[in-house]
């Protein structure tokens, strides 16, 4: 077996020198030059390999901010915790920075979902208009003596699948709702989960120019394929413009900046120079940590987005083997390329490392319509209640080699990745009847390429 | 025909990781089981035993301190926290798996502790049982707030000092940090969650590692976390900011045997014994083998590294002020290990 293995390995890794077709070398360094090799549970923590001394020592800098947990206020380092919060540190919902799991049970403290929280109408920038007395999302945990939000109760339903071979798969998903509310809910509540999302490579997708994204929109699908994919428009609390969002499940993000500091503010409770006032002020179980300070500086803030914009994307694994080159094939074939699309270069970025690389996120990062069956319903700027937006497909496949409990989709109902193609409907309804249609092997090898990546 | 599989997978692995490099490729014919089994069993496995262990000790200790609180039996107590504190830090040179994943690591050794919080929970009316801790923040639990309530904010806390409240706190945190260690060393044993045949079987049915590389990398990626996270977190932050509160364990002023015990960790899984036991199969065999100098270089500046600390006059408190020479010089040796362990170890183990 030892002696089998290793001849095997000779050859191969003899052939590799002479064989690998110009195309599929570049195409496996998913992060172009910033792209890490690891196939391991560590696979997500890597610093950008081209980051220069000064950079890396930031990256080092920044690691350890991610992980700081944060205390109550007073207190000598690290006050300003809640008093409602979802979380006390940041990789406390990014598991090793992968996707996080969702509640195994009523308050599971692993689970890194959340609630985001809105009623009809617009708040004063065109966003969601928070519910009254919780905001924008669920806090569902508080420091000593302050009353949390509510809790997050899950129940399950059932739908059964079945492929044109006529085998069928039971797919389940859970419905979330509020309980323990310390206050009674609006009436016309609408509530969107969402699981923490995997928080490497945002650097390269931050770095893809305005215009590369636009150049994919079709809204009015004039090419007719079917697919209509649009750009979010969110406020940007900096520069006080409307700008292209490219962050968070409906892309409500415009930056990596913001979306640190909106998650120190609303997912840890932090006060910071973009949200200086407690996101549950006036609320009547607000009532502790609510002293005039900024919890966090602005340094503070950019440690945090320095941390996931240096972090660096895996390598595509195995994507010499015929079954994984099949599935890439079956992958545009099927029409999957239309939104998660493979290829860019990045334009210029303020780190140096992250700027003009050829990279293979597979998104638009635009919205669609995803069907009714994941629809939320809750809108969020230009982000309709049935859109979402396209989620890249870098490092996918070892989601559950980073963190056994991770699950996808933005509510996390889906197991596998197979359950999550699955679930796709609306624009991508025909990509997704086309994969029920193919062949045991073909469904094989497309998973297998995208487990690959 | 699950072989071939595991075959093709292997070598496709290999394919795109290992090719562009000029290794020899007999290495590859070594099966690293033995390694890995050992470092498992004898090291990971091994410690997080003795974690439960003392852990379960500390739990006693405490028990009879707020039975019966004298001074002999505080100090009986303070004596069995550095005991229990000495495995955990040794096993911070392996900070993967259920640790990481199940939230153990910070229910264990959340810092700082939230103090606040605490001193709400003493003045409050509610019951300070196992099952209310359960339900806070790793800041109210663990290592740092049971430190916190045995030295005090000083470190100097007396006897007397001690509130009936303190106590109960005292004996329900340490008794839930008893069960984490039982369940952080149950999650690991063959016996039970089995994580340990994650490595045992890596490359060959692991749902984890694909090939026993990877899981030989994570394990040496591990040890360069942890020399980072001493050099330019651990000593770095209270030591340039000047500023003690910065300090982990400094109520008990047990910083420097953390420092000393994270190296040994490293030790351990490098040589593959922990407490004088194991087979002695560690990373140094793979090592040895492929570059004997260097082997002989990271064993130096382990020792080198744990000597530096262990040189630090005084306290680590004491001497971020008092001794920035000896403080600096523990921080330089723990960076050249991490420099040697990072430059020159590990492309030997991403090669193999």
């Amino acid at each position: 077996m030892l002696i089998l293995l290793s001849g095997l390995l000779i050859v191969t890794s003899c052939s590799v020198d002479e064989l690998p077709a110009p195309d599929v070398a570049i195409q496996y360094m998913l992060g172009g030059e910033t792209t890490i090799y690891s196939s391991g549970p560590d696979a997500f923590t890597f610093p950008l390999p081209n980051l220069d001394e000064a950079g890396l020592a930031e990256h080092f800098l920044s690691d350890a901010a991610f992980e700081q947990q944060f205390v109550s206020a007073p207190a000598e380092q690290f006050g300003g915790l809640g008093p409602v919060y979802n979380h006390t540190s940041c990789n406390g919902c990014h598991v090793r920075n992968g996707r996080s799991s969702i509640p195994q049970f009523a308050g599971d403290p692993m689970s890194g979902l959340l609630l985001r929280l809105s009623v009809p109408g617009f708040d004063e920038h065109g966003g969601p208009l928070g519910a009254p007395g919780f905001g924008g999302q669920l806090q569902n945990k508080s420091i000593y003596g302050v009353q949390a939000e509510g809790t997050i109760a899950v129940s399950e339903e059932q739908k059964i699948m079945t492929y044109a071979d006529g085998s069928s798969v039971i797919l389940t998903h859970p419905t979330y709702s509020i309980a323990d509310a310390y206050m009674a809910l609006p009436e016309n509540l609408m509530i969107s989960p969402r699981n923490a999302p995997p928080v490497f490579g945002l650097g390269l997708l931050e770095a893809i120019t305005e215009a590369d994204i636009l150049s994919h929109a079709d809204p009015a699908d004039q090419n007719g394929d079917g697919v209509s994919g649009h750009p979010n428009t969110v406020y940007d609390p900096y520069t006080h413009l409307m700008q292209l969002g490219r962050f968070g499940w409906k892309a409500e993000s415009p930056s990596a900046k913001h979306q640190s500091e909106a998650a120190a503010h609303n997912d840890m409770g932090l006060t910071t120079p973009a949200f200086p006032i407690e996101h549950c002020d006036g609320q009547s179980n607000c009532t502790e940590g609510l002293q005039d300070v900024v919890d966090v500086d602005d340094a503070t803030i950019e440690l945090f987005a320095h941390y996931f914009q240096t972090l660096a994307v895996p390598a595509q694994r195995n994507y010499n083997d015929p079954q994984v080159k099949k599935g890439a094939a079956l992958f545009e074939e099927i029409g999957c390329g239309a939104c998660h699309i493979s290829t860019y270069t990045t334009g210029v970025h303020p780190i140096a490392s992250l700027s003009y690389q050829t990279i293979h996120p597979y998104t638009d990062l635009l919205l669609h319509d995803m069907g009714d069956d994941l629809a939320d319903h809750r809108p969020a700027y230009a982000a309709g209640g049935t859109e979402w937006r396209t989620a890249p497909l870098w490092g996918i496949g070892l989601t559950q080699v980073v963190n056994t409990r991770a699950t996808f989709l933005h509510d996390g109902r889906a197991k596998t990745i197979k359950e999550a193609i699955l679930w796709h409907g609306g624009e991508s309804l025909a990509s997704r009847n086309a994969f029920m249609q193919l062949s045991a092997e073909d469904r094989k090898a497309l998973l297998a390429f995208l487990n690959s990546l | 025909m699950k072989k071939q599989a595991y075959i093709l997978f292997a070598a496709g692995t290999f394919l795109f990781a290992g090719c562009d490099s000029t290794e020899t490729p007999d290495i590859t014919e070594t099966d690293f089981s033995p390694v890995l089994n050992n470092i498992g069993t004898n090291v990971i496995v091994a410690t997080y035993s003795d974690l439960a262990v003392k852990a379960d000790a500390l739990h006693t200790a405490i028990m009879t301190l707020s039975a019966d609180p004298s001074a002999l039996n505080l100090e009986a107590a303070r004596t069995a926290w550095i005991a229990t504190r000495s495995p955990w830090e040794q096993s911070e040179g392996f900070l993967f798996g259920p640790v990481d994943q199940e939230g153990l690591d910070p229910a264990l050794d959340s810092w700082p502790v939230n103090v606040t919080d605490l001193e709400n929970v003493l003045g409050s009316a509610d019951a300070i049982t196992e099952s209310f801790l359960a339900l806070q923040e790793g800041t109210l639990k663990g290592f740092h707030t049971i430190e916190f309530l045995l030295w005090g904010e000083s470190g100097n806390k007396t006897i007397d000092e001690f509130t009936a409240r303190e106590f109960e706190y005292l004996v329900a945190a340490s008794g839930t940090l008893h069960n984490d260690a039982e369940q952080l060393f149950a999650l690991w044993n063959p016996a039970d969650g089995n994580y340990i045949n994650n490595l045992i079987a890596a490359g060959n049915g692991s749902a984890i590692y694909v090939s026993q590389k990877s899981a030989l990398e994570e394990l040496t990626n591990a040890l360069i976390i942890i020399a980072d996270e001493v050099a330019n977190g651990k000593i770095n932050d209270p030591f340039v900011q000047e500023d003690v509160t910065l300090e982990e364990s400094r109520f008990s002023n047990n910083s420097k045997l953390d420092f000393a015990d994270n190296m040994r960790s490293i030790l351990n899984i490098y040589s593959g014994t922990f407490n004088g036991a194991g087979t002695g199969e560690g990373l140094d065999d793979i090592i040895s083998e492929q570059d004997p100098e260097l082997h002989a270089h990271i064993l130096e500046d382990i020792e080198a590294a744990i000597t530096a600390i262990e040189s630090i006059p005084g306290t680590f408190t004491t001497a971020i002020f008092g001794h920035p020479t000896e403080v600096a010089a523990a921080q330089d040796a723990v960076r050249h290990l991490q420099e040697i362990l990072e430059q020159d170890m590990l492309p030997i183990v991403s090669n193999l």
